[in-house]
């Protein structure tokens, strides 16, 4: 069934369809919207369940940890201050290994005060153990979170779905809804081993030694590196029940590209735009989406950048200091690569400013042009 | 007395609190007045130390040690998981400190009072932050030396009771170890009571209040036969009750036999017991109300 | 799909299963606690050595039989005592002084009365086992018995009068201690193998020199004589004696008194005399010399007489009797004075010169006190009145006939020292010393239950202090006031021998119990149970077992503070 919805709903129908019966939730923009339809679900009767109206993203993101180690699946969104406020309990949750899903609407963090459209949110949380993906559009997030219960639920990790800020939470889109029964044949019930048992009594997350706590450390750095391969058969599983998709990353029109455009989330879609018309004009400028952000997918994008002379990466974000932040996990990731392509960065986006397709022909053509890359990024000031 | 329920020790021995903890008596009187069908929640404090080093501990139900400030919606996830999984026979206890409680966990310990979570809320009030070597919290009483007050304390102990009860909450009472079935009868008729219900269990600690090891109990009877530290309990935010007539004895009684205290100069007891008997006299005032009883004459 | 995590499985998190328990947490310290019993006030002040706390811990559970029994391992009568004794034990009685002493006494007769008949006794089975002769059944010669059968020793008790009971049967009114319950008290001692000849008196039907065939003799006949006034007119017809008197009254004859009557004296016998005297409705006057504090007589006795409209003149002695109109008899009193001690350290009196004044009455009874009649006793056994505790290797002396204060709960001892020192003879043991051997406290009383340690054991046991007032953590205890005596109405007291209280109704029993301090004994409050941080003290009362885990004990020393009556405390752990 299509719908004409916004991003928001989007998430909030694959909350709904994943049978998510604990959600706890923290009012803020420009998430409030996957709140909202939830609440008006569980108040209508149509989602089973119980919505925990916390009093802080921290208290709700606690209740999530403690319903999961129960034996439940459970559900959260938030945004920017809040995402902030969780910090703590992000580290927490990926060391306790369960698998909470999270919507995250990718906005800008004060101060100044906005609203906008910003990965800096997110990408802070890089280090915090969550699985993380990056989404295009309502349709993806949609996708992406009944994706993300199926791999967070196979390696007790917890997973973030960023979608940006009124680009994706807010634009309205024909989304195609799954069907209920495809939803449940997809996604069997959580099973975790790990939770509270009155027979077996435990307890749980004590003080360890150091050695433990490497170990504790090591088994997880496992697990997550195993997210890469086991997202690509989730997808690919997905792809054959649902038709749609994503690859953990996207190579568009490569093969011959001169320069390949580089993106996560919103912006891809413009950059395909972009592209196009670029290809029309005979420029030989490919693009690769990056979607699943952690674990970093550095084998799939070698492959994908194989060959290719320069690299144009476009970050709506950036780290002070240091640069954009897919950047410079790009960087990193293709140091050993025997062909060294030349990589390109630019901060555009930043607050929420407009990235047109006009701005990504115009990083096309400087990348083209330049030599060789800046080790500083270079600002995109127009939109 | 014989009693007749074979309580089980759900603290087992071998913990590594101190000679003397009041905390490990409270936490071991809860749980066996709890019962085995608990799963409990507590956070990093002397909760933690007793707990025990993986792989051993001395809890002997389902524990969660969860994070400093968030006791409370844990223990509700928890809570609400196991409503969800059509468990609710089983109770879930959250235990926190007086600074996990007073200070770094009200904010969320309000939004569970408020949703009025099925939890059971029990505040292990030591009266300052003891497991990280005795700062000042706000539970500390007034003139109390501890590592951060090394002058006294110059603030007031916070009333959480009166907190608690503007939530309206179903149940709240405080409650000591020097009064066990006092204590047992109150976690008994709260785990008959679906919502939010706190405890104030005040503990004391041989450690931080500079006292000999062997008179937790005693010192936790006079804090009540004092006055300093009532035993009641409120329902529905409303109805107040008074478990148990003080002996008014003059509040010296208790203080003195503190280290914390020692430094006390006349004027300081005269401020406290001023204190005290004005906050009896409030708490007075409102049991008389529920009661419907005629305030006795002065006393 | 989690084949990766295969080895990880219920370990992706860590989580404690073992137990602290196997840290020794107990090598923090080498102080650890030890339970040791002590002595009560109560029970050192008891005569008969009752294990007071004990029995008050059975009755507050509700375990009559095993309270009863308790009682009964060091007092054979206790329904008797739980009425008339004149309980030193309350006036000892630490919760005296925080606030009024545990209703010790009737807790007593609430145990006593609430078992039924046919209590079996454990008796010792004493392969050498003696014979012993007691002359007298009244509560020293049953008490004798009483122990020697328990020790195994086979007993004849020659008795004067028709029934046994001593004073207890003929000297008590009806209305203070029912026939009926003295009865039972002395069916169960007679259960055991003693042989009791009644109308049997020594040195009238059988001649002294008959008990010398028996291993051992025990001689508690009793003070059967009473003292008379020895002035002029004291002879006259209408002048009675108070022992005597009580002795016709408890003999169910029809007994006719005037309309007026006089009785001389202030001891329990005075006040016994003038009660029943009131009962067959005569109006009635209590002279005394001193004045009311001196009275002997128990304070709860001057109450109810007064009570009951029984009245007083104070500080005035008969001085001459004589024959009145209409066969009164008209008593000249000399007036009296309190002035300075006596010997025994009681006001003496003293004439008021020249200050005199005449009752008259139908009659007169005197109650001025008894002695025994020793006509019939070796010489050299008598001293200043009195026989000799022990006055031979095989002959022994108990109850009033012997110096010791009279009453019954002393006669009860007597006949328990001397049971235990014949056993002890028996044995070729020394019988010396034995206060502090079994001695309970060291006011006089001895424990039978310490001298079967000793025979079981070998060993004397461990002597216990006694636990004084300010050993007891009060902390514990809300004060509460003692039950109030009930006594029926005073119309039909009055009207009838009726017995004048009641006795305790079981919430009151079962309050008047929970009052005990149970000093130096554990009564399972569970105080060292609850405040034990470690969950190292167990208790089993079903076995009467506390026991604490050494290997966990970090000796904080809790435990010891926390038990108010002083049961417990540290040593250095060895």
């Amino acid at each position: 069934m299509k719908d004409f919805i916004t991003g928001n709903e989007a998430v909030a129908h694959a909350v709904k369809l994943c049978r998510t019966p604990l959600i706890a939730a923290y009012p803020i923009t420009p998430q409030t919207g996957i709140y909202e339809k939830l609440s008006e679900w569980e108040a209508s009767g149509q989602i089973k369940g119980i919505m925990m109206r916390t009093e802080s993203e921290h208290s709700a993101m606690a209740s999530c940890i403690s319903a999961s180690l129960t034996g439940v699946r459970t559900f959260t969104a938030t945004s920017s201050q809040g995402l902030a406020l969780m910090h703590e309990m992000l580290h927490f949750a990926a060391g306790c290994r369960v698998p909470v899903v999270m919507a995250n609407v990718n906005r800008l963090l004060a101060a100044p005060w906005g609203f906008w459209a910003d990965q800096l949110d997110s990408l802070s949380q890089r280090d915090t153990g969550w699985i993380q993906f990056y989404c295009e559009n309502g349709q993806e997030a949609l996708d992406t979170v009944i994706q993300s219960y199926k791999i967070a639920e196979q390696v007790y990790l917890p997973a973030m779905v960023c979608l940006e800020a009124f680009f994706v939470s807010h634009f309205m889109e024909p989304v195609e809804i799954p069907e209920q029964e495809k939803v449940d044949l997809f996604l069997p019930p959580l099973d975790l081993p790990h939770k509270f048992d009155i027979e077996k009594p435990g307890f749980f997350v004590p003080v360890v030694p150091s050695q433990l706590y490497r170990k504790y450390k090591h088994m997880a750095q496992v697990s997550m590196d195993s997210v890469k391969d086991i997202a690509i058969k989730v997808d690919q599983e997905f792809k054959r029940i649902f038709g749609r998709g994503y690859g953990i990353v996207e190579p568009i029109m490569i093969e011959d590209a001169e320069v390949v455009i580089v993106t996560a989330g919103s912006i891809t879609s413009t950059a395909r735009v972009a592209i196009q018309s670029l290809r029309e004009k005979g420029e030989r400028v490919g693009l690769l989406k990056i979607r699943l952000f952690r674990p970093f997918p550095v084998e799939a994008i070698k492959d994908s950048l194989k060959g290719k002379m320069k690299i144009a990466v476009i970050d709506r974000n950036i780290s002070l200091g240091g640069g954009g932040i897919f950047c410079q996990e790009l960087r990193a990731g293709m140091v050993h690569s025997s062909d060294h392509p030349l990589i390109y960065s630019y901060i555009a986006g930043v607050g929420g400013t407009d990235v047109t397709p006009e701005v990504i022909e115009k990083i096309s053509s400087d990348a083209l042009r330049r030599n060789k890359p800046e080790d500083l990024p270079i600002w995109v000031m127009e939109g | 007395m014989i009693l007749e329920d074979k309580t089980q020790n759900l603290l087992r021995s071998g913990h590594s609190a101190c000679a003397g903890c009041g905390l490990a008596i409270g936490m071991k009187l809860v749980l066996q007045a709890m019962g085995p069908k608990t799963i409990a929640v507590i956070v990093p404090s002397c909760e933690g130390a007793i707990g025990g080093v993986y792989p051993n501990t001395s809890y002997g139900v389902p524990t969660f040690h969860s994070a400093f400030e968030i006791a409370a919606p844990t223990a509700a996830g928890i809570s609400n998981a196991l409503k969800i999984l059509g468990r609710e026979d089983i109770q879930v206890v959250a235990f926190a400190g007086d600074g996990g409680t007073f200070d770094i966990g009200l904010q969320s310990l309000s939004g569970v009072a408020k949703n009025n979570d099925d939890i059971l809320y029990v505040c292990l009030d030591n009266e300052a932050y003891m497991n990280t070597g005795i700062q000042v919290s706000s539970a500390t009483p007034s003139f109390a030396w501890t590592g951060t007050t090394p002058r006294g304390n110059p603030s007031r102990k916070k009333n959480i009771m009166e907190i608690m009860a503007a939530h309206y909450n179903p149940y709240s009472a405080t409650a000591t170890i020097g009064f066990p079935q006092d204590l047992r009868q109150k976690i008994i008729k709260a785990k008959g009571i679906r919502g939010t219900k706190f405890i104030h269990l005040l503990v004391p600690c041989p450690t931080g209040w500079r006292t000999p090891s062997d008179i937790s109990p005693e010192l936790s009877i006079l804090a009540v036969e004092t006055k300093v530290f009532p035993l009641y309990e409120i329902e529905d935010g409303r109805r107040f009750t008074i478990n148990y007539e003080p002996r008014a004895l003059p509040v010296q009684e208790y203080l003195l036999r503190q280290g914390r205290f020692k430094h006390l100069t006349q004027q300081q007891i005269q401020k406290i017991q001023m204190d005290v008997d004005e906050e009896w006299d409030k708490l007075k005032d409102k049991a008389y109300r529920f009661s419907g009883k005629r305030k006795r004459g002065a006393q | 799909m989690r084949a990766h995590l295969e080895n990880y499985y219920e370990t992706a998190i860590p989580i404690s299963y073992g137990s602290t328990e196997v840290f020794e947490t107990g090598r923090w310290s080498f102080q650890k606690p030890f339970t040791r019993f002590k002595v009560a006030p109560c029970q050192e002040a008891c005569p008969a050595g009752i294990d007071i706390p004990q029995f008050l811990f059975f009755v507050n559970e509700g375990m009559m039989e095993e309270a009863l029994l308790t009682i009964l391992r060091e007092n054979p009568l206790p329904g008797v005592c739980g009425r008339v004794c004149f309980h030193p034990c309350e006036a000892d009685c630490n919760r005296a002084q925080y606030d009024e002493s545990v209703s010790i006494q009737a807790l007593e007769r609430y145990a006593s009365d609430l078992v039924p008949n046919g209590l079996s006794i454990k008796t010792r089975v004493d392969p050498s086992s003696k014979r012993v002769a007691i002359v007298g059944a009244g509560p020293a010669g049953l008490s004798c018995a009483y122990f020697l059968s328990l020790l195994g020793h086979r007993v004849t008790i020659f008795e004067a009068t028709r029934e046994p009971g001593g004073v207890m049967r003929w000297g008590i009114p009806e209305y203070r201690l029912p026939k009926s319950i003295l009865k039972r008290e002395i069916q169960r001692i007679l259960t055991l193998p003693i042989e009791i000849k009644t109308g049997v008196m020594v040195g009238r039907d059988i001649p002294f020199e008959e008990l010398e065939g028996y291993d051992a003799t025990f001689l508690s006949p009793g003070a059967g004589i009473n003292i008379s006034l020895a002035i002029r007119g004291d002879d006259l017809p209408g002048v009675l004696m108070g022992g005597e008197f009580l002795r016709r009254i408890n003999s169910d004859k029809r007994i006719s008194v005037g309309k007026e009557t006089i009785v001389i004296g202030g001891g329990n016998t005075a006040i016994d005399v003038a009660r029943s005297v009131l009962r067959l409705g005569s109006k009635i006057v209590v002279v005394y010399r001193r004045t009311r504090d001196e009275m002997p007589a128990l304070p709860d006795e001057i109450f109810e007489a007064e009570e009951e409209g029984v009245q007083f003149e104070f500080l005035a002695q008969p001085v001459e009797i004589s024959l009145a109109h209409r066969k009164r008899l008209a008593i000249k009193f000399q007036k009296m004075k309190l002035k300075g001690l006596d010997q025994k350290g009681r006001r003496r009196a003293v004439p008021l010169k020249g200050d005199f004044f005449i009752l008259k009455a139908d009659q007169l009874i005197v109650a001025i006190g008894e002695k025994a009649d020793l006509s019939w006793v070796p010489k050299n056994y008598i001293r200043k009145g009195f026989i000799d505790f022990h006055p031979s290797p095989k002959v022994y002396a108990g109850g009033d006939a012997i110096d010791q204060p009279h009453t019954i709960v002393n006669a009860i001892a007597s006949g328990k020292r001397a049971a235990i020192s014949m056993d002890l003879f028996f044995q070729g043991e020394s019988n010396e010393d034995l206060t502090s051997r079994i001695g309970v406290g060291s006011k006089g009383s001895i424990s039978l239950e310490s001298y079967l340690f000793w025979k079981e054991k070998g060993q004397w046991p461990e002597p216990k202090e006694v636990v004084s007032y300010p050993l007891i953590n009060t902390l514990y205890f809300s004060q509460s006031r003692r039950v109030q005596i009930r006594r029926r109405p005073l119309e039909k007291r009055i009207r009838s021998f009726l017995e004048v209280n009641p006795g305790l109704k079981p919430n009151q029993a079962r309050f008047s119990a929970s009052r005990c301090f149970s000093c130096g004994t554990c009564n399972y409050c569970y105080n060292c149970y609850f405040f034990c941080p470690e969950g190292a003290v167990t208790l089993d009362p079903d076995r009467r077992v506390r026991n604490v885990d050494f290997q966990h004990c970090k000796g904080c020393g809790t435990c010891v503070k926390a038990c108010p009556r002083n049961v417990i405390e540290m040593r250095m752990d060895l």
